[in-house]
């Protein structure tokens, strides 16, 4: 059988010089399931456009070596007919949403084929019933949730009926459903034949489906084989995070590497220890925060509806929930962008009211979910005193103390958006915590982190809660709050219906389940080790 | 006129055009009072009162800043038909884009034998026009929860700020979208359009109409 995918001696640069991949050369053959890992800016993306000739044909640059994709030569092959080997969803699934509703999105690529009326009629009912979308068809795109839109842009390249689906970063912004319901899609394609290729750096997603993994460093690969066999090494070393139970598993010097938490429960790991040990019912100091029965509504589409939270100086409170649970809606109410339309937010015990924005601004900062929206100074330096100037409170000792905090002083004569994402998410937090605000709003801080930025964010974020903030984080990240959170609040229905220590919340199952969360993997294996240790 | 009962996109077009150059060149204060309530009723008789209005309150401060302009230059007659003028067009420009999916428009192009690309280029803005605007909303609320103000006077020194987040997030929009389409083989040469349009004698009529009643208007 011909190999589906060959680079041979790939060599590739960006047109600003940025380095691509460099030598890389593999096969993939039919009916594999790859992984494809690495750090951000490792290749992995740079792969995935290699894949379907948006390089060079889009990017230009400069290619070396050759990339045949079902014995075609990419550079010699257009897109559009690369497009019906290989189907890429790409990490913005918003970009490919390129019609008003879901059905004309789905009909979108094989019209573009040039196909008859009835036949792109069929392809669109063949992929909405393989991906069960049927009950969207008619819905508008901009009404579908992150994991609905990911289904929809899977189905919309499936309908070109590629022999090979490629991902890029597909999990970045799901909540648990989502990513559970996007890993039984994926399971479902690849039994029926297609060849699954998933860039991804959270190995715990996906790991235990591929057949192979390769990991990608500086462009190279580094490490290729089966999964178990690849993740028996320190994987830290190439700037990835290994499944949580495979580093629980290391831990406890156990030599076996588990694919899945069950296979983990099976080898009776230890209790882990990482977890903080404070209730957390009720802030140990007066709230700095509070939202008072807040409700609101867009539009007729109730998300808040009189929920409460206060949060108190240093704490670190995760507020947890699916997609559209009313995360963001409840960070905007804190910082005023949006009002509630019942219940008050009050903030050092003096409702907010109208005050104006900036006057806020004094002492509650937001990071949004993309920092790049935040940051428009020519250097990094000039970033941070931005909004101490405007609020007429910069202090030169504390902006050098946030630089020490946030580890920027290589960076601060760079441009912001020249910086990688993890380095503008540091930079936005600087910026936000320069104003000295004792509170501090997070939106989906993890969000397409590689393992190296979101470690990095947990221990500063630690930091800055020693600094007396009380940091607010929304996430669906549960494996990364469980590290760092003092307390969990969950939201569902537009209540907070349970806020404790994340122990406490990860032994409420209804909640849990009610909330779309994901058990994290130290918590299920404390609980597992627990029942065990009650029937001996 | 097609299957559904509609007009042809293509009609639409048409009249909606040939009714923003009569606005344009109608004088008469009277006769453009005329043709901005014969909007009016049109959009409260198709459901779209509230969006103009929502429209016509982001546009207020420009429709004020041009009828001061015009007023202090010609007088106060030239001041109120700029206003005049201005809400017409904004009524037309509802009625249109809001009876129009942007992919009728595309289709009914692609069957007039227009290439694909340059269909999908006016389909692709009016589609995404509403998503740009979602995106600056964005960019204003991470810049304003920094403490940078933008009421009042601090608009003139404070809005450029805006432009530099702005440009590159759009940007890099445009780069996510041309993947995008790639992904979909856009590039094909072919492309078939996803429903029949038929320009029919009614369709016909409509555009005559229109003209017919330009002509009168500016005569």
């Amino acid at each position: 059988m011909n190999p589906l995918v060959v680079f041979d001696e790939v060599t590739y640069r960006y047109r600003d010089g940025a380095s691509g991949l460099c030598q890389v050369s593999l096969t993939i053959e039919p009916g594999e399931f790859v992984v494809v890992a690495g750090a951000s800016g490792s290749g992995k993306s740079t792969f995935c456009r290699l894949l379907n000739g948006l390089i060079p044909h889009l990017h230009g640059g400069a290619l070396t070596g050759r990339v045949l994709i079902e014995g075609r030569d990419t550079r010699q092959t257009p897109p559009y007919v690369l497009s019906r080997c290989v189907g890429l969803a790409l990490q913005n699934p918003e970009a490919q949403s390129l019609a008003t509703t879901v059905a004309r999105d789905l009909a979108l690529g094989p019209a573009c084929q040039g196909l008859d009326r009835p036949t792109i009629a069929a392809r669109v009912r063949e992929v909405a019933a393989l991906l069960e979308i049927e009950p969207l068809l008619d819905r508008p795109l901009i009404t579908l949730s992150g994991g609905e839109v990911q289904r929809v842009a899977i189905a919309g390249v499936l309908a070109l009926r590629p022999g090979v689906l490629a991902l890029d970063e597909p999990f970045a912004f799901l909540d648990a459903a989502g990513a559970i319901r996007l890993r039984e899609t994926l399971r479902m394609l690849h039994q029926r034949g297609v060849a699954i290729i998933v860039a991804e750096h959270r190995l715990a997603d996906v790991a235990d489906l591929a057949t192979r993994l390769i990991v990608f460093q500086d462009g190279r690969v580094v490490a290729d084989g089966a999964p178990r066999t690849v993740l028996a090494c320190d994987v830290s070393k190439w700037g990835l995070e290994a499944p949580p139970w495979v580093r629980l598993a290391r831990a406890a010097g156990i030599d076996a590497t588990p694919l899945t938490l069950n296979e983990a429960l099976e080898l009776a790991l230890p209790n882990g220890s990482v977890v903080p040990a404070s209730p957390g019912d009720i802030p140990a100091t007066l709230p700095v925060i509070a939202w008072e029965d807040v409700s609101f509504a867009h539009g007729d589409r109730t998300v808040l509806s009189r929920a409460c939270l206060a949060a108190g100086a240093g704490e670190i409170i995760g507020i947890l929930g699916a997609n559209g649970a009313g995360k963001t809606t409840l960070l905007k109410l804190g910082n005023g962008l949006l009002r509630p339309q019942h219940g008050t937010v009050r903030m050092q015990g003096q409702a907010i009211g109208r005050r104006p924005l900036w006057e806020i601004a004094r002492s509650v900062g937001l990071v949004v979910q993309h920092p790049g929206h935040m940051l428009f100074a020519p250097t990094v330096q000039d970033e941070l005193e931005a909004g101490p100037r405007a609020l007429q409170r910069h202090d030169r000792a504390w902006i050098s103390h946030v630089i020490d905090r946030c580890r920027l002083e290589s960076l601060l004569h760079r441009s912001p958006h020249r910086l990688s994402a993890g380095e503008q998410r540091r930079v936005a937090i600087g910026a936000a915590l320069a104003s000295h605000p004792s509170v501090l709003l997070l939106d989906e801080p993890t969000a397409g982190q590689d393992a190296v930025s979101r470690q990095m964010l947990r221990a500063l974020l630690t930091d800055v809660a020693r600094d007396g903030v009380a940091v607010i984080t929304a996430t669906h990240d549960t494996e990364w709050a469980y590290a760092l959170c003092t307390r969990w609040a969950v939201l569902g229905n537009g209540r907070i219906v349970a806020s404790g220590a994340p122990t406490t919340i990860c032994i409420q199952p209804e909640v849990m389940v009610r909330a779309n969360l994901r058990l994290p993997a130290e918590a299920a294996i404390r609980q597992h080790n627990e029942r065990q240790a009650a029937l001996r | 006129m097609n299957a559904t009962g509609t007009f042809d996109p293509r009609a639409k077009a048409l009249t909606y055009l040939i009714g923003s150059a009569a606005i344009i060149l109608t004088l008469d204060l009277v006769r453009l009072a005329v043709i901005s309530s014969a909007l009016a009723l049109l959009l409260s008789m198709v459901g779209l009162w509230r969006r103009w209005l929502h429209v016509m309150r982001v546009l207020m401060p420009t429709l004020a800043l041009f009828a001061l302009v015009a007023g202090w230059s010609s007088g106060y007659e030239a001041a109120l038909g700029a206003a005049l003028r201005l809400t017409a067009l904004v009524c037309a420009g509802v009625a249109f884009f809001g009876m129009t999916p942007p992919e009728e428009l595309g289709d009914a192009l692609l069957e007039s034998g227009v290439p694909s690309q340059v269909a999908f280029l006016l389909e692709g803005a009016l589609r995404f026009t509403p998503m740009m605007g979602a995106l600056a909303r964005e960019v204003y609320e991470a810049q304003a929860s920094r403490g940078i103000r933008f009421d009042g006077r601090h608009i003139l020194r404070n809005g450029p700020l805006v432009l530099t987040p702005l440009l590159l997030s759009v940007m890099r929009f445009a780069d996510d979208l041309a993947e995008g389409l790639e992904t979909r083989g856009f590039g094909s040469p072919q492309r078939t359009s996803l429903r029949a349009y038929r320009f029919g004698w009614r369709d016909g009529a409509l555009v005559g109409a229109a003209l017919l009643l330009t002509i009168l208007l500016v005569w």
